[in-house]
């Protein structure tokens, strides 16, 4: 987008192309909502940084919070005194805020509060991709669901007029192609954000205590029936197509895939489209059974609706086959849906033929891209985690153990710097260490980021001084959150309404936790923070390492800002094209080129890496270590 | 038009996401119907990426169907090779001839497979394909990192595109810092020049 300050044009009717996440963040606009919270993370992350952009402007108050939990938990605060608040994050940070969202359902809230949860089905930049419309279900709150941009402007701002009415939180939940597509979105007229609000003393209905918390489960079970009345007469259920020879149910991206594959197929298919899809409206679903002998449901990941709509059919229309996921299998439940796969599915339920022989496609595409070589992501050239990385397997080699968390460092698995040997969740690599280096005895050095530490690191670096676990805390600090578009944190000193604060330092809070052995090294000086790193491994408890240096894609943003020109390093005579420089970085700046290496001079960013390993000198430039 | 996908593969950090914004931009402005699918986040670092760009009345998915591709635009030979998926026998290809070593190359100590090689291979699905060498034009139009216009205007040039070329100039007016705007156009020119030589070919 050119710019976010385009999302605040009071200009109703106007067409614009926008994301998914910016789509949501007109709505924040447009609903009048007056606190936007979030922890950044892919695919969410868009919605919390157009508004971070605009917010001061906008008249809302906006924050990254520390992590997903504490952004609920300001948010819900807010919303309890009458403001409409929102909070987005992506799937796994539910996960983190769970333990409040499910009594915060018995609270309520009285302005309007809505929950983005941006699903990854596929993995493109998560570690699982679970499918948290079961976070619905199981709290007993209402979930939106929009396929298109459009609609995900739309149903934030239907979610506020839910939320009030029934006084509860809602979700609304996307996924990857749905925050990631961009698509024409129309304007709605802007309303003014309301800031202030006022905290209404109500012990009974705000302190879940078990005597109260009784109470509020039957109130909260009245209201999510309400919700069900809601959804029968939602605009966002609807039967969308009529057709005779079979019935397709779908929400979301499943929804698209599943109206061009009909189309694609020449089917004569009624198509129901669910919007709101809990709870799911029985009645309409009920009627929509009766008019079909078989009835597709077709749903990324898991058949949370199939599973709801075979217990509809028991009592509307018993003999209604329903063709999805559970039983036999027509669609995966791994992994994200195309038209191709909804098509194959659709013909194996009605034994029409596919149109398109993408089996045979499939065969020439494999013979034509036989051996292409692979291309993951890999760390920038000037990454400092490689030279974090290539200090810490100097000093700990393939002996010590590295479990490692989420953020750019997870790239550390590739080769040839090998460090990362589990990895599961926000903060996890520091509880992890303990219980690896308490059985095995073995050097265990944690890798987490600085964003990642100040989310959930910290109770298990409290926990390592409390048990004296004896392991290294490796403490990757890139001054961002860089991974997700380098949002700021407590250690950044800035604010996400764009404004400075109070630093937090992770050696102030390391030594505050009571660990003795704390340090802050420049990765690039690989002698020093090799030696400081030896010395943490002799510990006879928990240390902390801080390896500091900005991001390279920060720092050379702000180069070119200031004008400042980057000298890219240079292979000299002396090289012997020994590929010790490869082999020890896989630094993407370094190639050989007819059997030479070369540095190539767009990539390179001068960060000098090379230089210090080069075991001839014959690496040159102004950034020599 | 029943609809006209384009699809943009090349490595993170070469611009497609831009490149596939514009195309967006100037299909809201041209009152059609458009959806444009990205990968942000992991993929973005170094990685192999791919936008789509799908413009039609009946248009839902923002995804493109394997062969139904009516342009693959590849930034990068390697990634052209690898998003053939999408390509048939009806495909233009327009490739950017400037090779990115994926860094499995350097370490196995392979070299990069020959262009009439990755062009022969390509053949073998789609029968159009046109080269571009797209720094040559970006670093005459004043800037190396405006390759990706170059090849905006090379999309342009074909003629093919349901969007008007002025409107796709409108778009990468919007999209670039204001410093960069006469770069950028002069860029687009260039692409657009480059491929209206090739035009009886294809």
């Amino acid at each position: 987008m050119p710019d976010s300050k385009v999302l605040l044009q009071d200009a109703s009717g106007k067409r614009m192309l926008l994301l998914g996440n910016e789509a949501i963040a007109r709505g924040i606009l447009e609903a009048g909502i007056g606190v936007v919270t979030t922890y950044p993370g892919t695919p969410a992350s868009e919605i919390g940084d157009s508004i971070s952009e605009i917010a001061s402007e906008a008249g809302l108050y906006m924050e990254y919070s520390v992590n997903e939990m504490v952004a609920v938990e300001v948010a819900a605060g807010a919303a309890n005194c009458g403001v409409r608040a929102l909070t987005a994050m992506k799937h796994v940070g539910l996960n983190v805020a769970a333990d409040l969202v499910m009594t915060l359902a018995y609270v309520g809230v009285r302005g309007g509060y809505m929950i983005v949860t941006a699903d990854d089905p596929e993995c493109y930049s998560s570690q699982n991709e679970q499918d948290n419309r079961f976070y619905a279900l199981l709290a007993n709150l209402p979930c939106l669901e929009p396929s298109d941009p459009q609609e995900a402007k739309d149903m934030t701002i239907a979610a506020f007029e839910i939320s009030e009415k029934l006084e509860l939180p809602v979700f609304l939940r996307t996924t990857t192609r749905v925050s990631h597509t961009r698509g024409p979105v129309a304007y709605g007229k802007l309303t003014k954000a309301k800031l202030r609000g006022d905290f209404i003393r109500d012990v009974k209905r705000l302190v879940m205590v078990p005597a109260f918390s009784r109470p509020k489960h039957e109130v909260l079970l009245r209201q999510a029936a309400k919700a069900k009345e809601l959804s029968e007469t939602s605009p966002f259920n609807r039967v969308v197509r009529k057709g005779k020879e079979i019935g397709i149910i779908s929400s979301s991206s499943a929804f698209n895939y599943s109206v061009e594959a009909t189309d694609m197929m020449g089917l004569d298919a009624g198509i129901l489209k669910l919007g709101m899809t809990h709870p799911l409206p029985e009645k309409m679903i009920g009627q929509f059974l009766k008019a079909y002998s078989k009835i597709v449901v077709v749903e990324e990941l898991e058949p949370y609706l199939e599973m709801q709509i075979k217990a509809i059919a028991k009592d509307y229309a018993p003999n209604v086959e329903v063709y999805g996921k559970t039983n036999r299998q027509f669609f995966p439940k791994e992994g994200e849906l195309s038209t191709r796969l909804v098509a194959t599915g659709l013909s194996n339920v009605t034994g029409k033929k596919l149109p398109i022989d993408f089996q045979k496609m499939s065969e020439k595409y494999a013979e034509v891209t036989k051996n292409l070589p692979a291309r993951p992501p890999i760390l920038c050239a000037g990454c400092p985690h490689r030279a974090s990385f290539y200090v810490i397997r100097k000093v700990g080699g393939d002996k010590a153990l590295y479990p490692t968390d989420i953020g750019c460092y997870a790239l550390g698995i590739a080769p040839p710097l090998n460090i990362g040997d589990i990895l599961i969740n926000m903060g996890a690599s520091v509880g992890a260490a303990q219980g690896i280096s308490k059985v095995t005895g073995r050097d265990t050095i944690a890798i987490i980021g600085d964003s990642t530490f100040f989310h959930a690191g910290i109770p298990g670096l409290v926990n390592a001084v409390y048990n004296n676990s004896k392991v290294v805390v490796a403490v990757l600090d890139n001054l961002a959150t860089a991974m997700t578009g380098h949002q700021p944190h407590p250690g950044t000193g800035m604010t996400g309404m764009q404004s400075t604060t109070e630093r937090i330092l992770i050696e102030k809070i390391a030594e505050g936790c009571g660990v003795k052995y704390v340090r802050v090294v420049d990765p690039f000086k690989t002698k020093e923070a090799a030696a400081v790193l030896k010395e943490a491994l002799q510990q006879p408890g928990p240390s902390v390492v801080v390896f500091r240096a900005p991001c390279t894609l920060m720092d050379a943003r702000e180069k070119r800002r200031r004008g400042v020109k980057i000298v890219p390093a240079v292979i000299t005579d002396k090289c012997t094209n020994c590929l010790v420089c490869i082999k020890l970085l896989g630094c993407p700046a370094i190639l050989v080129e007819e059997g030479k290496v070369r540095i190539d001079e767009n990539s390179c960013s001068a960060c000098g890496l090379c230089i210090s390993v080069c075991p001839y000198g014959a690496i040159e430039g102004s950034c020599a270590e | 038009m029943k609809e006209f996908n384009i699809v943009l593969a090349g490595v993170g950090g070469q611009g497609t996401l831009l490149a596939a914004e514009a195309l967006g931009i100037a299909a809201v402005k041209d009152e059609l119907n458009v959806r444009v699918s990205e990968i942000h986040g992991m993929a973005q670092r170094g990685g192999a990426v791919v936008s789509t760009v799908r413009i039609g009345e009946n248009v839902f998915a923002s995804t493109v169907t394997e062969g139904q591709a009516d342009i693959l635009l590849g930034f990068e030979p390697l990634e052209t090779l690898r998003n053939l998926k999408y390509a048939s026998e009806k495909t233009l290809v327009i490739m950017n001839t400037e090779k990115i070593p994926p860094s499995e190359l350097a370490a196995k100590n392979m070299s990069y497979p020959d262009t009439e090689d990755i062009v022969k291979k390509i053949h073998a699905i789609a029968k159009n394909v046109v080269l571009v060498e797209a720094m040559q034009f970006a670093k005459k139009a004043g800037n190396s990192l405006a390759r990706n216009i170059v090849l905006l205007g090379a999309l342009a040039g074909t003629k093919r595109l349901p969007v008007k070329t002025e409107s796709l100039r409108e778009a990468v007016r919007e999209l670039v810092p204001a410093k960069h705007v006469d770069v950028n156009l002069k860029a687009f020119q260039l692409g657009l020049e480059s491929i209206e030589k090739h035009l009886t070919e294809i």
